[in-house]
C-alpha cells in the first residue's frame, strides 16, 4: 500500500528536453518517413532443379478421390506450386459425375488444418517411430506365438489394397480379429442402398434420405433431378416422403407427410402387403393421413416398375429387408451399394466391444477410426480401452479415442498418400498424393506394412502390388499411367474387391437392435440422424463445415435438439432453450429448435458433435446424442424424457440475415410440370443498355427447380475465394462471409410445411444500386457486365452494402483472413490454403461474389493466346461446378447458342425483384412441384 | 497602450491567407510528382545481386534468347527465373572456378535456392501475366528496355497504375511485329495510327475491357 502511495506521490519524471531538440527529433522524423516510403525488398527464390513439367505459378491438376463414409468419389485436385488449394469433381467418376458435395469441398481445409496429428505419440515424450517399431516387434512376436493376437477395429474400408493387407495380416497372424463399424449406424441395411432416381417414376420415401448427404448423395441427386426435369422422356417424377424430422428428401418432396418412426415401420409394412397384394388391417391413422397415404400407395402402384419405396435407416432391419425383396420382386429401380467380398468380412462392433470388456484384447490397431466418441463414449468402454496394454490408434487427429490408447500414429491425409478406394457403385479409383506428407506421417497402407513385419513399408509398391498381375506384368505401366490420369481404373481387378451390389440375400446384414418397447405416452422418441454439414463427426475440426449453415434451420456451429411446435408448447419452452434430453443409459443438453413438420413426440438430434477431443475449432460444440446409448450404434432411441433446463443458448443461425423484401410468390414462384410464369414483358426505360464494347456478357442462370439445397456451391465459393470464416459469435452478429447464400423458404401451408431452396449470389446487375452510391469507385461495372469491387479502392463506408437490395455485399469487420483469423485458422499452415488467384482482403474492405472473375480472366488469357473465342460451358464458375444437380448455369449472352439464353427462354424464367430495374445478369427458373391432383386440393 | 499591429502585419497576414491555399496545392502537387517519381518507383536503379549477373555479357555478348532462362514467359503469368540446373548447364563446363560463380555451386552442392533480389516487384493485388502480352505483340524491351546493355538489372520502368493505363488505353502505338518480340535492341515502336490499326487486327486485340478494373484486379 505505502509504496504505491509513494510512488503516486512523487512528481511524474519531466521529459527533460529543449525546444531546439524537439524541432531537431521532429525533422529527423520527417525525413525517416520520407526515406522509409520505398517498397521494402523481396527476394526471388528460383528452382535448384525444376520438377518436369511444373511452372511456377500455374496450376496442375490431377485425379484422385477422396472417401466420406468409407466409399470413394472421385476427385481433381488443383495444385498450384505444388499445394493443393481446389477440390472439384472427376466427370469420368461415376459418384462424382464432376461434381462435389460440401465435404470432398472443405477436405483441403483438413490437410492444412494446424492441429493434425504432426507426429507419433506414446507414453514417453521422446517417443519416435523408431520406439514404436521396437516395441511393435515384440508383440508381432507374440502374436505369430498365439500369445497376444492381434485386433484391428476399423470404419468401412472400401480401398483393395488394404482388403488385401487385411487378409495377409490374418494369414499371418493365427487368430487375427478384425471388426468394421459405421458411425452412422448400419452401414448395410437401407443405408447401402442405391436408388437409381432417374428410372423411377413415383418415389416414396420412408424415413430415407437419399438426397442427404453421403457417399452416394451426389450421384443420387444427379439422377434425381435428371427424372424431374419437365422434358425429361417418361414426364417428371413425383417424390412422396413420410419422416419424421426434415431431412434434405423431405425439403424436396412434392408431398410430405410426417409420422413418428413407429408408424413409418408399420406403414412400410402395409404399403408391402398392398404392393404384393395381401393387404393386412391398415394402420390406424387420421383422416387426413389416410387419404395421403391411400392415394400415395396407389400412385406407386400405378407406377409399375417405375415405382420406388425407399426404407430408411430408422426402419427395423426385418422391414427393410421385407421393403427391399419385395422391390426385387416388382423391379423396382435400385441397386446395392459394394459391399465386402464374402470370403473376407469384418465383425460387428458389438462382437469387438464384448471381447474388449472380457479383458483379452491386449494387441489392438485401431485404424483410422474414433469409437471412444462415435460408438461408445461411455467410461466403461475408455476404462476397457486403457487397460489394453499395446493399444494403437493412427488417425489424422489425436482425437478422444487416441487419449485412451497408448499409441497415437499419425495418419497421412487422403491428399498425402498413395492408396485406392472403391466408390459405392463399385467404381475403383486410384488414390495419388498431390503432395509430399507435411509431417512425419504414414498412410494406413504403411502403417499395415510395419505391422506385416516390413521396415520400410511404401504406400506406392503396396499400391502398384495390388493391381499387379503376376511377377511378370508387360502392360502394367501403360495401365497404371492410364488409370492416373483417368481417375477411374478399368480392365483389372485385384485379388480383393469389394463385391458389387445385388447380393442382399448372399449374406444377411447386422441387425440394427430390436427397437425397445414401445414407449408410454410421456416419454419421446429420440431419432438420430447425421449431420447436415458435419456428418459423423469426422469434420468436427474443420471450420468451413461449421460455417455452413444447415440446409434447412441454417443454424451453424453447433447441433440443435428439434421438436414439433405442440411438444415445445407442452414443455413451454421456446428456440433456443437448453433442454436435458435423458434415457436410462445417458444425458445429454442442445439447444431447442422447434420445427414446424416435425412429427410429434419425437426428438431429432444429429450426429458428429459434443467433441473434446477434435481441436480449437471443433472442442465444446453441440452435444453427442450417442451418449444417450452408449455402444448401440442405433438411430432410434424410445423412453426419452425431456426437461426444460432454464439456461439459453440460442444457435447462430443465418435464417433471418440478408432476407429480401417482397411477395414469396414473386420471390420463389412454383409452377406446375409444363407450367409457365406469366411473362413480365419489358417496360420502356429511359436507360437504355448501351450496345456491348466487348465479345462477352457474362450471365447467370439458377433452375430453383433442381436445387436440392445441399450447400456444395457455398462451400466451392468459399474455398475458391478465399472467403473467410468469422465464427460462431460474428454469424450470430450478422456477419457471415459466405458470397453465395442459399435462401430457404417456408412455402407450405400450414397443414403441409414445405421449404424452397433458391441460390442468392451477386447478381451483377446491368443498373447496380451499389454503383453510384460508391464514393471512391471501388465497385464498378465492367464491358463484361461483371459488378466489380476493386479491394485495394475500398475505404469501407458500406453505402453499397445499405444499397444493394439482393443483400450480398459482405465486409470484413475485422481481419478475418489477414491477422484477425477465428481461434487457430491463421496458423501455419493454414495459410497455404488461399487461392493465390484472388486477393485476400483486409480489414474494412467489402467483398462479394465476382462471378469467379479470376476464371473469367484466366479462361480470356488461355482463349486469346489459343486464338479462339471462350466456348459454351468451357468457362465454369466454382458453384456452377460443384453444383451435383447442375443448377446452374453460366455463360455468354451475346453467344446465340448458349446455355443461359436458352434458359433465359425457358417460360419459368424470372427475375429476382424484378420491379426494381436493377436489370440483373443472374436470373432464375421457377420451381416445378409435381402435385398429385388428388391430393393438391385436399393437402396441399 | 502600444499599437498592437504594427504597419507590417497587414502584409503579413494577407501572405499567411494566400500560402494556405499555395501551400495545400503544393501538398498535393509535390505528392502527385513524388509518388510516381524515381524516388518513389526506384526506377533506374541498378540493385545488387549475390551472383553479379550480366544481361549485357549473357544477352548483348553471347546472344542468349530471352526464353533460354525465362521458360514460363510465352506460357505462364510469371517469366520465371531459371533454375539453377539451368546456369549449370554452361557454368559446369565454363568458369567453373571463378570465385564470382561461388554462390551459384554452393546452390547446386547445398540445393538451396539462390536468393536473387526482386527488381520489378508489383503489389499483391495486380494479377500480371507475361504470357498474353508477349502473345498479344508486347516486346520485352517495352516494359525492361534494352537488357543486352544492363550490367546488372535495373528497373526500366516506373511499375505505376499509370503507366500500366498508358499502354491499355491505346495499345497500337506499343505493338510490334512477332519476330521483333524477343528482339531486346528494338525499342517501344511508338507506331503510326496506320500501322497501330494493322497491327492491332494481326493480333486480334478487343480493346474494350482493357481498362477493365478486373483486368488486371480480383
Amino acid at each position: 500500500m505505502t509504496d504505491i502511495a509513494a510512488r503516486s506521490a512523487a512528481p511524474a519524471p519531466r521529459l527533460e528536453i529543449s525546444r531546439r531538440a524537439a524541432l531537431k527529433l521532429f525533422t529527423g522524423g520527417m525525413a525517416a518517413s520520407l526515406a522509409g516510403c520505398s517498397p521494402p525488398a523481396e527476394k526471388n527464390m528460383p528452382y535448384v532443379d525444376m520438377p518436369e513439367g511444373l511452372v511456377p505459378g500455374e496450376p496442375q491438376y490431377y485425379a484422385t478421390a477422396l472417401p466420406l463414409g468409407g466409399y470413394g468419389r472421385g476427385v481433381i485436385v488443383k495444385a498450384v506450386d505444388g499445394r493443393p488449394v481446389k477440390v472439384s469433381g472427376n466427370p469420368r467418376h461415376p459418384a462424382s459425375l464432376g461434381s462435389t458435395d460440401v465435404f470432398a469441398e472443405a477436405a483441403l481445409v483438413e490437410l492444412y488444418d494446424p492441429e493434425r496429428s504432426r507426429d507419433i505419440r506414446g507414453t514417453q515424450p521422446i517417443n519416435g517411430w523408431t520406439e514404436f517399431l521396437g516395441e511393435l516387434q515384440q508383440w508381432s512376436g507374440k502374436a505369430k506365438r498365439g500369445e497376444a493376437p492381434l485386433h484391428l477395429v476399423t470404419s468401412t474400408v472400401a480401398s483393395p489394397t488394404l482388403l488385401g493387407q487385411i487378409a495377409s495380416l490374418k494369414q499371418q497372424y493365427p487368430g487375427t480379429r478384425w471388426f468394421a463399424y459405421d458411425p452412422l449406424g448400419g452401414a448395410e441395411g437401407a443405408r447401402s442402398l442405391i436408388p437409381r432416381l432417374d428410372r423411377a417414376s413415383v418415389i416414396v420415401c420412408l424415413g430415407a434420405d437419399p438426397l442427404g448427404p453421403g457417399p452416394m448423395q451426389i450421384m443420387v441427386s444427379r439422377a434425381f433431378i435428371k427424372g424431374r426435369m419437365p422434358e425429361s422422356p417418361g414426364g417428371m417424377s413425383r417424390l412422396y416422403a413420410v419422416e419424421s424430422t426434415w431431412t434434405l428428401t423431405g425439403a424436396n418432396a412434392d408431398h410430405r407427410l410426417t409420422l413418428p418412426p413407429d408408424k413409418i415401420d408399420a406403414l412400410a409394412m402395409e404399403i408391402v402387403g398392398r404392393l404384393e397384394g395381401h393387404p393386412g388391417s391398415p394402420l390406424p391413422l387420421d383422416k387426413g393421413a389416410r387419404h395421403f397415404v391411400d392415394e400415395m400407395i396407389a400412385d406407386l402402384q400405378g407406377a409399375g416398375a417405375g415405382g420406388l419405396l425407399l426404407p430408411g435407416p430408422m426402419l427395423r432391419e426385418e422391414t427393410v429387408q421385407a421393403v427391399l425383396q419385395s422391390g426385387r420382386r416388382l423391379g423396382a429401380p435400385f441397386d446395392r451399394a459394394a459391399t465386402f467380398p464374402a470370403q473376407l468380412r469384418p465383425e460387428p462392433f458389438a462382437a469387438f466391444e464384448e471381447i474388449l470388456h472380457s479383458g483379452k484384447v491386449q494387441n489392438l490397431l485401431l485404424l483410422d477410426c474414433n469409437p471412444a466418441f462415435d460408438a461408445a463414449p461411455d467410461a466403461k468402454f475408455a476404462e476397457a480401452l486403457k487397460k489394453v496394454p499395446f493399444a494403437v490408434h493412427a488417425g489424422l487427429y489425436d482425437n478422444e479415442t487416441a487419449d485412451l490408447c497408448r499409441w497415437q500414429l499419425p495418419l497421412s491425409h487422403p491428399l498425402e498418400a498413395w492408396s485406392d478406394l472403391t466408390s459405392a457403385d463399385g467404381t475403383v479409383a486410384i488414390v495419388q498424393p498431390l503432395i509430399r506428407p507435411l509431417y512425419d506421417t504414414r498412410s494406413q497402407h504403411e502403417i499395415l506394412g510395419f505391422y506385416a513385419g516390413q521396415t520400410a513399408p511404401s504406400g506406392y509398391d503396396t499400391v502398384r502390388q495390388t493391381w499387379k498381375q503376376g511377377a511378370q506384368d508387360a502392360g502394367f505401366e501403360d495401365w497404371w499411367r492410364n488409370a492416373l490420369v483417368k481417375g477411374v481404373v478399368s480392365g483389372r481387378s485385384p485379388q480383393f474387391a469389394l463385391s458389387a451390389g445385388n447380393t442382399e440375400t448372399s449374406q444377411p446384414a447386422p441387425s440394427q437392435p430390436p427397437l425397445d418397447a414401445p414407449a408410454d405416452s410421456n416419454s419421446f422418441v429420440a431419432l438420430i440422424q447425421p449431420d447436415q454439414t458435419i456428418y459423423d463427426g469426422r469434420f468436427t475440426n474443420n471450420a468451413w463445415l461449421q460455417e455452413c449453415p444447415k440446409p434447412l434451420s441454417k443454424g451453424t456451429w453447433t447441433n440443435a435438439v428439434s421438436l414439433a411446435p405442440e411438444d415445445a408448447a407442452a414443455l413451454g419452452a421456446s428456440d433456443g432453450d437448453v433442454l436435458a434430453i435423458s434415457s436410462s443409459a445417458g444425458k445429454i443438453e442442445g439447444p431447442l429448435r422447434i420445427d414446424r413438420g416435425q412429427a410429434r413426440g419425437v426428438v431429432g438430434l444429429t450426429l458428429g458433435y459434443g467433441r473434446e477431443g477434435a481441436g480449437a475449432i471443433g472442442n465444446g460444440l453441440g452435444y453427442n446424442p450417442r451418449l444417450l446409448s452408449p455402444g448401440s450404434l442405433r438411430n432410434v432411441i424410445r423412453g426419452i424424457q425431456v426437461k426444460k433446463t432454464g439456461r439459453r443458448a440460442p444457435i447462430p443461425s443465418t435464417q433471418m440475415h440478408f432476407s429480401l423484401e417482397g411477395d414469396l410468390r414473386k420471390l420463389l414462384p412454383e409452377v406446375a410440370p409444363g407450367g409457365s410464369l406469366p411473362a413480365s414483358g419489358t417496360k420502356p426505360s429511359l436507360f437504355v443498355p448501351p450496345p456491348p464494347r466487348d465479345p462477352y456478357s457474362w450471365a447467370m442462370v439458377i433452375d430453383t427447380a433442381a436445387c436440392t439445397g445441399c450447400n456444395a456451391c457455398v462451400v466451392a465459393c468459399q474455398v475458391e475465394n478465399n472467403v473467410p470464416i468469422v465464427g460462431p459469435d460474428e454469424v450470430a452478429n450478422g456477419r457471415a462471409m459466405h458470397w453465395l447464400r442459399i435462401d430457404s423458404y417456408d412455402i407450405g401451408t400450414a397443414e403441409e410445411p414445405r421449404h424452397g431452396f433458391e441460390p442468392v449470389p451477386c447478381m451483377q446487375c446491368e443498373k447496380a444500386p451499389c454503383e453510384p452510391v460508391c464514393p471512391v469507385e471501388a465497385s464498378v461495372h465492367d464491358t463484361e457486365g461483371l459488378n466489380d469491387q476493386v479491394y485495394n479502392r475500398c475505404v469501407g463506408t458500406r453505402f453499397c452494402q445499405s444499397n444493394c437490395p439482393y443483400k450480398v455485399r459482405r465486409f470484413n469487420w475485422f481481419a478475418y483472413n489477414s491477422g484477425q483469423e477465428y481461434k487457430d485458422l491463421g496458423k501455419d499452415p493454414m495459410p497455404a490454403r488461399n487461392n493465390p488467384d484472388v486477393t485476400v482482403r483486409a480489414r474494412g474492405v467489402m467483398e462479394k461474389c465476382t462471378y469467379c472473375v479470376q476464371r473469367i480472366s484466366g479462361a480470356r488469357r488461355d482463349a486469346e493466346k489459343a486464338d479462339k473465342p471462350i466456348a459454351d460451358g468451357e468457362l465454369k464458375t466454382a458453384c456452377q461446378e460443384a453444383c451435383p444437380t447442375e443448377a446452374i448455369s453460366f455463360g455468354n449472352l451475346q453467344d446465340k447458342g448458349s446455355m443461359v439464353n436458352a434458359r433465359r427462354a425457358d417460360p419459368r424464367h424470372f427475375t429476382l425483384l424484378e420491379e426494381l430495374g436493377t436489370r440483373p445478369r443472374t436470373t432464375y427458373l421457377a420451381r416445378v412441384r409435381n402435385a398429385n391432383p388428388k391430393l393438391a386440393g385436399g393437402s396441399a | 497602450m502600444a499599437q498592437v499591429f504594427k504597419p507590417r502585419a497587414n502584409t503579413i497576414a494577407l501572405a499567411v491567407l494566400v500560402s494556405i491555399p499555395v501551400v495545400v496545392v503544393l501538398i498535393f502537387a509535390i505528392n502527385y510528382q513524388l509518388h510516381a517519381s524515381p524516388y518513389a518507383t526506384l526506377m533506374g536503379l541498378y540493385v545488387d545481386q549475390p551472383v553479379p549477373f550480366s544481361h549485357k555479357h549473357h544477352v548483348g555478348d553471347i546472344g542468349l534468347d530471352c526464353r533460354y532462362c525465362h521458360t514460363g514467359v510465352e506460357n505462364a503469368a510469371f517469366a520465371g527465373l531459371p533454375p539453377t540446373h539451368t546456369c549449370m548447364t554452361c557454368h559446369s563446363q565454363l568458369f567453373t572456378n571463378v570465385a564470382m560463380l561461388a554462390p551459384v555451386r554452393q546452390s547446386l552442392a547445398t540445393d538451396i535456392p539462390i536468393a536473387w533480389n526482386r527488381v520489378y516487384k508489383l503489389p499483391d493485388y495486380v494479377y500480371f501475366d507475361h504470357s498474353v502480352h508477349v502473345k498479344n505483340g508486347i516486346g520485352c524491351s517495352t516494359c525492361h528496355g534494352d537488357m543486352s546493355k544492363q550490367p546488372l538489372t535495373m528497373k526500366e520502368a516506373p511499375l505505376t497504375m499509370g503507366w500500366c493505363l498508358k499502354c491499355h488505353r491505346d495499345p497500337g502505338p506499343h505493338l510490334r511485329p512477332v519476330s521483333e518480340v524477343f528482339d531486346p535492341h528494338v525499342p517501344d515502336p511508338q507506331n503510326d495510327p496506320q500501322k497501330a490499326v494493322a497491327l492491332l487486327r494481326h493480333y486480334v486485340i478487343e480493346t474494350g475491357n482493357m481498362t477493365d478494373c478486373s483486368t488486371c484486379h480480383r
